[in-house]
């Protein structure tokens, strides 16, 4: 584990080197503070805009920046043969692999406090601290991030980038629609078509699980229990990722 | 005592639509404890594929591969083996005392030995004038000199360098040469892949010549001479590929 922190700690590193990060930084903080804009409305519904607005920006541009600072994680270093000198030292695949994860687990969640940050700062200048329910949200959208970076990530490990790209972003569309394939599936009569729903209901990662903004913008409480629930899921997710790219990095010919 | 054994290794490269391309056939040799084992070539021979199949970078198609009684992927035998690639690219804002640092650490070397280790490297590539410099702003020779110190961070038993020479000026291969042969004192094996004949002939106790994936000869140089007739390394090396060439347009 001690080795992979090494790695991760470089990568991180080397992230934070590259300037799409600082761009898509900028836009998120942009889209957040634009949120203030909406002073012509009632001090409620201005609250309301702000926390709906700055949550989907946290949310998107964190995703963002996960799936740009993961897509390139591995394949930056094949193409700049810096893995060759790696690899010949004592490590394993899968220390590279987790060191890896532990990078992009680091960056993602620097620029998530960041914005964090700029939120609850926007709060606090509209006199409405943030209360629990607020950090429930960003509790499910970190781990919701981490989960879309490590999917990137394991693509990495057998595709190419403009695949990863394409791939990622796909997912990420129809990770937050899933929830319509099992309401498709549970409508539909056809055997075939009910099987092939289910099937992408189970397999493909469930984004809409995390968003509880809705909810808690409106004022609805969401409990404990849905929180350790998700996260739950949310890990366990992670886990069986993260096992299939350590399987396709042992794999791999560099 | 043999430290390096390969056993019939063949690499085929598949590329898709039954295209298969040999990378190594059906190789065998051994390195000597102590000794300087130099891999010549033309490009695209299969030293370098020789050497990443060497430390677990590629994997074989079929052979066996043992360094130091281990195979290649063994995590113990590589904290005893020190590899410089050919071109050598690292992280480019590291300094050149932070790349040996980050190579260090993943030893998992003892902090003061390994500031000492950095120290004294960085003096023996003369590069310790250049400590605050980012590799970006390295010359190409400095990072042949960089590589070279990273391949020895953890004070390597054996030593795996691909055309260390590549890109350094006349001072500074002899210079390169002068430290393999002074390594060799010091009882480290060295594996070494050049397509610089001079170099391998002087300082290279046995050799191997490559060509097209397969290992054509292997042994002293000058008996190799004797064998073959031939005048010297440069008419030895033109005239076995010359054969293997005439051999393969016959068949």
């Amino acid at each position: 584990m001690r080795k992979a922190w090494i790695i991760g700690l470089n990568s991180f590193k080397e992230s934070l080197r590259k300037k799409t990060l600082y761009i898509l930084l900028v836009v998120a903080f942009v889209v957040i503070g634009a949120s203030k804009a909406f002073s012509w409305l009632t001090a409620e519904e201005e609250l309301k805009m702000i926390k709906d607005i700055s949550f989907s920006g946290i949310e998107f541009f964190g995703a963002l920046i996960a799936i740009f600072m993961s897509l390139t994680a591995i394949s930056s270093e094949i193409e700049k043969r810096t893995i060759y000198t790696l690899f010949s030292k004592p490590i394993t695949r899968q220390n590279f692999f987790v060191g890896k994860f532990l990078g992009i687990v680091l960056i993602i969640l620097l620029n998530f406090i960041l914005m964090s940050l700029f939120f609850t700062g926007l709060l606090i200048f509209k006199k409405s601290p943030p209360d629990v329910q607020v950090f429930k949200t960003l509790i499910l959208i970190f781990i919701e991030l981490i989960l879309i970076g490590s999917i990137t990530l394991t693509v990495a490990t057998f595709a190419s980038d403009a695949f990863n790209i394409i791939f990622s972003f796909f997912l990420y569309i129809v990770g937050h629609l899933t929830s319509y394939g099992n309401q498709l599936a549970d409508r539909t009569e056809n055997v075939i078509l009910k099987g092939f729903w289910k099937l992408l209901y189970t397999v493909i990662p469930n984004y809409e699980n995390f968003n509880i903004r809705d909810k808690v913008v409106v004022g609805i409480d969401v409990t404990w229990n849905y929180i350790l629930k998700t996260g739950i899921y949310g890990i366990l997710y992670l886990a069986v990722i993260l096992l299939i790219g350590s399987y396709f990095i042992q794999k791999r010919e560099i | 005592m043999n430290v390096i054994e390969i056993k019939e290794l063949t690499k085929y490269y598949y590329l898709g639509r039954n295209r298969i391309v040999v990378g190594l056939e059906n190789v065998s040799f051994n390195v000597e404890e102590g000794e300087i084992y130099g891999i010549l070539g033309p490009n695209g021979s299969g030293k370098t594929t020789c050497l990443k199949l060497m430390l677990g970078i590629l994997y074989p198609t079929s052979g066996e591969i043992s360094i130091l009684g281990k195979n290649q992927f063994d995590i113990e035998m590589k904290k005893n083996v020190g590899f410089l690639p050919e071109n050598p690219y690292y992280y480019d804002y590291l300094t050149g005392p932070e790349l040996l640092k980050f190579y260090g650490k993943l030893f998992e070397i003892p902090e003061k030995i390994l500031n000492e280790r950095i120290e004294k490297l960085l003096f023996l590539v003369k590069l310790h004038e250049s400590k605050k410099l980012a590799l970006r702003h390295y010359s190409k020779g400095m990072l042949e000199r960089i590589g070279l110190a990273a391949s020895l961070i953890n004070d390597p038993k054996i030593l795996i360098l691909d055309e260390p020479t590549t890109g350094l000026d006349p001072i500074g291969c002899i210079e390169t040469r002068d430290l393999l042969i002074q390594l060799r004192k010091e009882g480290k094996t060295i594996l070494l892949s050049s397509h610089f004949l001079s170099e391998v002939e002087r300082v290279c106790d046995r050799i191997a010549i490559f060509h097209r994936g397969y290992l054509l000869a292997t042994g002293k140089l000058n008996e190799l001479i004797q064998k073959y007739n031939a005048e010297g390394l440069e008419d030895l090396f033109v005239k076995t590929i010359a054969e293997f060439d005439k051999k393969g347009e016959i068949q």
